[in-house]
């Protein structure tokens, strides 16, 4: 199991020393807030500490869009798919980018490179279809734009 | 649901009055009138979840429509069940439902030829449901249909194009039929306490699954199988029996393979069995069963490398033959080893029938005492002092362990070895029982305890002995005075040190032990298979003295097999008669002498491990084994030996002749559970081939020798001589007293190192020796797991 992620879970679990189910979400955020994402290491820890199971606490987890279950890669991608973006073909961005980087919305690629998610609207509809990539906005993105956009990160 | 008040109330239900308990739900109270409302989501036992809204009912005064699984009844209520606005409502209900399950099945024209002719199977493609679908003709979706008449659905077919998983043992999973009626998730949870299955993700997405979509086995599946007897679906299905179709014959019978004896519904169709879970159109099997009882019965019945003919030794080969020769050839060989020189090792997973008669041959026609079971007890007299206990005290009710108030349990693996057991005690704790865990290492019941005493290997009578004497600290009268003595010596701090446990740890146990009203000591394998097991039997006698009122305590002995109790009571022993009478008691021998007919030797015989250790000249000649003997030991120095067994294993290579045996399924006979119940048991299927149960077996040899007395037509006849020779009811004089046992201190076994798992590596997946891991793949896969 990884250490750090070990250590800093179960100083999260020595505040909540009573046990109780009912603190999951507020265990589950604190853990996210320290460690970025719900690792099964850690899930596997706050499973032991209150005595449910990882799959109950997984269950929890992803029925809330806050919680991630990945490490985040170096850039985060994030796709536009409000009304104007999603009519100017921003699901076709994602479909091909998800077969691009081979991995699905909430995933990180295996290199750590990037990850990816879905946004609703950006605030710049002008001009749809829209990307964001770590803090740059890219507009009016085609497949190809993005590719090669994407091939300029490390 | 219980009934909460005991009070009766009056509703209406379509018009018509009746007198309902109060508490109950507005589907209940239908129920029990025999009115039908439809349900998908709703299963007896479990705690309703709302979930599909199928069973909407219109209430006079309430808004909308309530739905009858969580709306409680109150006085004069009016409920319709029935009406055009209910069924529309509820065909929109269940067509939306069924947009997202692959329904051709449900609603093609063609769909009663089909059933019938099977003429388009190959209409849609596996996923997609059709005569493909596993659960075809037993499917409440298929009923439910029917009952809503829908000959249509309006909505396109969304296909969720999930992967079906194939990869566990003995389920397969394709949530592309699942419907999110959640059942599975519940009885997992609720009826289990394994929480292997959640609802995960959300929205549309919705689907039910492990966490981060790891396999069963690594969610910590247990396969009991009862999510699969749940589904109203084809979503989970058992891999045995998965195309078979539907079972033409349920018997209801009693699973041997460990002492739990749990009640099971076998579906068979023809002489092949189908699975063991609900009967057709049933969802629920409210006796839960475990792994082993829900799927090995299938698995070892029909196992390709059964033994279905005798078989007789020439050279290196063997040479198939009939009964009758097989039978003249044993008999004519075993008349030269008549005495001391014949060993009979039973097995503990026969009926009583069975093992009777191995012990009358063996007494009788072999003149032996060298009687003993497979996986017999290290010391066997522990069995002696389990029986008096158990004419000492009433037994207890599997049911009421969840109302005992604390709980001991001590040495035992019970997930594995007794996983009912673990049922009750799971629910005991979530019932707010005291569960106190003491084990030399943690396992699964260690997280439904309170307090959990990992101590060093070895040292359970050092815990046992440490427990009473705190517990005698405050105890001044005369009939604790001797106890106290021997106990004197104990030193807490050291003996504390000694277990590696803390002293805070032990006295909170103590303190749960001494409050308790209603105490349950739960002694396993670690107790029954350990050197010390007569003085740990003391310790825990004791300690049950000790409580306040002694007769609301109680312990269970967890013995291992299905009829390991059973087979000793019957005399597969060697120094005990049936009905636990010992040999080397003048009045036992005259009695059986009598009843045999012949002049019974009082030296008691050799243990299972003695026989096997003293083969050869002087020792034993001539063995007659009953399954298989794990380990493998060498019995090449035996002059004749003889196998009865439903496979060859690694000792049948040393046999001169094999006799097929049947299984528990296939014969009919009588165990004594853990709850000390004669259970009796049902035949499920014919025996196959050749094979023959083991009192047939003797009794053809004993006709062949030959010796008069062997004349049986039916295991009934076994059974009422039995019976009237032995007292099964319990009542006998051969108690214990209401005096502290005597206890002895052991010196500390200073620095030494404890490795060896007395009674822990115990293998309880096996059939009588036979062992399952290595006949049954998925069996291999959860023990690995
Ligand atoms: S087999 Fe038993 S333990 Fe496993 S998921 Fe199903 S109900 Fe839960
Ligand atoms: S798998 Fe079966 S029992 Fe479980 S939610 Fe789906 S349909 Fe219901
Ligand atoms: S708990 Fe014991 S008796 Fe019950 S099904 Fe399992 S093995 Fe059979
Ligand atoms: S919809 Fe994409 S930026 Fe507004
Ligand atoms: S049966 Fe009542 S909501 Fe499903």
């Amino acid at each position: 199991m990884d250490v750090k992620i070990a250590n800093t879970t179960q100083s999260i679990l020595n505040k909540f020393p009573q046990k109780d189910k009912s603190n999951l979400i507020q265990i589950l955020q604190a853990v996210q807030e320290k460690d970025s994402f719900l690792s099964p290491e850690a899930i596997g820890r706050i499973s032991e500490h209150l005595r449910v199971s990882r799959s109950y606490i997984f269950g929890v987890a992803t029925f809330y869009s806050q919680f991630k279950f990945n490490p985040p890669g170096r850039h985060s991608i994030r796709i536009c798919l409000g009304t104007a973006c999603h009519v100017q073909g921003g699901d076709f961005l994602l479909n091909a980018i998800k077969s691009e980087l081979d991995i699905s919305t909430g995933e990180t690629t295996e290199d750590g490179k990037f990850d990816l998610d879905r946004v609703a609207c950006l605030g710049c509809c002008a001009l749809a279809p829209v990307v964001k990539i770590d803090n740059t906005i890219h507009s009016r993105m085609s497949v190809i734009k993005l590719k090669e956009i994407l091939d300029g990160y490390e | 649901m219980e009934v909460k008040t005991g009070k009766n109330i009056s509703i209406k239900i379509d018009r018509k009055k009746f007198s309902v308990p109060d508490g109950i739900t507005v589907l209940e109270a239908a129920r029990l009138k025999n009115i039908y409302i439809p349900t998908l989501c709703w299963l007896e036992n479990l705690v309703p979840y709302g979930g599909c809204r199928l069973c909407i009912v219109e209430i006079k005064n309430m808004r909308g429509y309530p739905i009858a699984c969580t709306t409680p009844v109150v006085n004069k209520m009016e409920v319709t069940t029935n009406s055009t606005g209910l069924k529309t409502l509820r065909r929109e209900i269940l067509e939306l439902i069924l947009s997202e399950h692959p329904y051709t099945c449900l609603v093609c024209k063609d769909k009663n030829d089909c059933t019938e002719y099977m003429h388009t199977t190959r209409k849609v493609s596996t996923t997609t449901g059709c005569n493909y679908c596993a659960n075809n003709g037993d499917c409440e979706l298929q009923d439910l249909v029917d009952y809503l008449e829908i000959s249509d659905v309006k909505y396109p077919v969304t296909y969720r194009g999930i992967e079906p998983e194939r990869n566990n043992p003995f389920y397969d999973l394709d949530y592309n039929l699942c419907i999110l009626c959640g059942r599975c998730v519940r009885i997992c949870s609720e009826e289990r306490n394994s929480e292997v299955l959640a609802f995960t993700q959300r929205g549309d997405a919705t689907i039910v699954g492990t966490a981060f979509g790891e396999s069963q086995i690594e969610a910590g599946c247990e396969f009991c199988g009862a999510c699969i007897d749940v589904c109203p679906t084809g979503s989970i299905s058992e891999k045995m029996g998965k195309w078979v179709g539907l079972p033409d014959k349920s018997t209801e019978t009693t699973c041997l393979f460990c002492s739990v004896g749990c009640t099971i519904n076998v579906n068979s169709k023809g002489n092949r069995i189908i699975n063991v879970g609900p009967k057709t159109g049933k969802r629920i099997n409210p006796p839960q069963i475990c792994v082993r009882g829900k799927f090995v019965p299938g698995d070892i019945v029909h196992h390709p490398d059964r033994v279905l003919n005798p078989l007789i030794r020439k050279g290196d080969k063997w040479i198939e033959a009939s009964w009758k020769e097989a039978i003249s050839f044993t008999a004519g060989n075993l008349k030269q080893y008549v005495g001391d020189k014949f060993g009979m090792i039973g097995s503990p997973h026969d009926y009583l029938e069975d093992n009777y008669i191995l012990q009358k041959f063996t007494r009788k026609v072999m003149r032996s005492n060298n009687l003993d079971m497979l996986s017999a007890y290290p010391n066997s007299k522990i069995l002696e002092q389990i029986h008096k206990y158990n004419n000492t005290f009433p037994p207890i009710e599997l049911d009421s362990i969840k109302d005992t108030d604390t709980i001991l349990i001590i040495g035992s693996n019970g997930s594995v070895s007794h996983p009912i057991i673990e049922n009750r005690i799971r629910k005991a704790y979530r019932n707010g029982t005291k569960i106190i865990f003491a084990n030399p290492y943690d396992n699964r019941t260690s997280s439904f305890s309170h307090n959990a005493l990992i101590f060093k290997n070895g040292e359970e009578l050092l815990l046992l002995h440490t427990l009473l004497s705190v517990l005698l600290r405050n105890k001044n009268g005369e009939e604790t005075k001797n106890l106290k003595l021997q106990l004197q010596e104990l030193d807490f701090n050291s003996a504390c040190n000694q277990l590696g446990i803390s002293a805070s740890q032990v006295n909170s146990a103590v303190n749960l032990i001494s409050d308790s009203k209603k105490l349950l000591i739960l002694a396993g394998d670690g107790i029954l298979r350990g050197s010390n097991c007569i003085d740990s039997f003391n310790a825990l006698y004791n300690l049950q003295l000790l409580q306040k009122n002694p007769d609301n305590c109680r312990i269970m002995f967890l013995l291992s097999e299905g009829n390991y109790y059973g087979g000793t009571f019957t005399g597969l022993n060697p120094g005990l008669l049936p009905g636990f009478a010992r040999i080397d008691n003048k009045k036992n021998l005259k009695k059986w002498s009598d009843h045999l007919k012949i002049k019974l030797n009082n030296t008691p015989g050799l243990s299972r491990n003695e026989m096997i250790n003293n083969i050869g000249k002087d020792g034993i000649e001539s063995l007659f084994v009953f399954g298989d003997i794990p380990g493998n030991p060498d019995l090449s120095g035996l002059k004749f030996f003889v196998q009865q067994n439903m496979f060859l294993t690694g000792i049948s290579k040393y046999a001169h002749v094999f006799f097929p045996t049947t299984s528990f399924l296939e014969t009919r006979g009588h165990i004594i559970n853990i709850e000390r119940k004669i259970k009796k048991t049902k035949q499920v299927i014919k025996a196959p081939g050749e094979t023959r149960t083991p009192w047939k077996t003797l009794s053809l040899l004993a006709q062949a020798m030959p010796d008069e007395g062997f004349k049986i037509r039916n295991p009934e006849d076994i059974f009422k001589e039995l019976q009237s020779q032995t007292d099964l009811s319990f009542s006998s004089n051969n108690k214990l007293g209401k005096t502290c046992l005597p206890v002895k201190l052991m010196p500390f076994k200073k620095g030494k190192k404890h490795t060896k798992k007395e009674g822990l590596e115990y293998n309880y997946f096996h059939y009588s020796g036979n062992d399952l891991s290595t006949l049954i793949d998925d069996i291999k896969k959860i023990k690995k797991g």
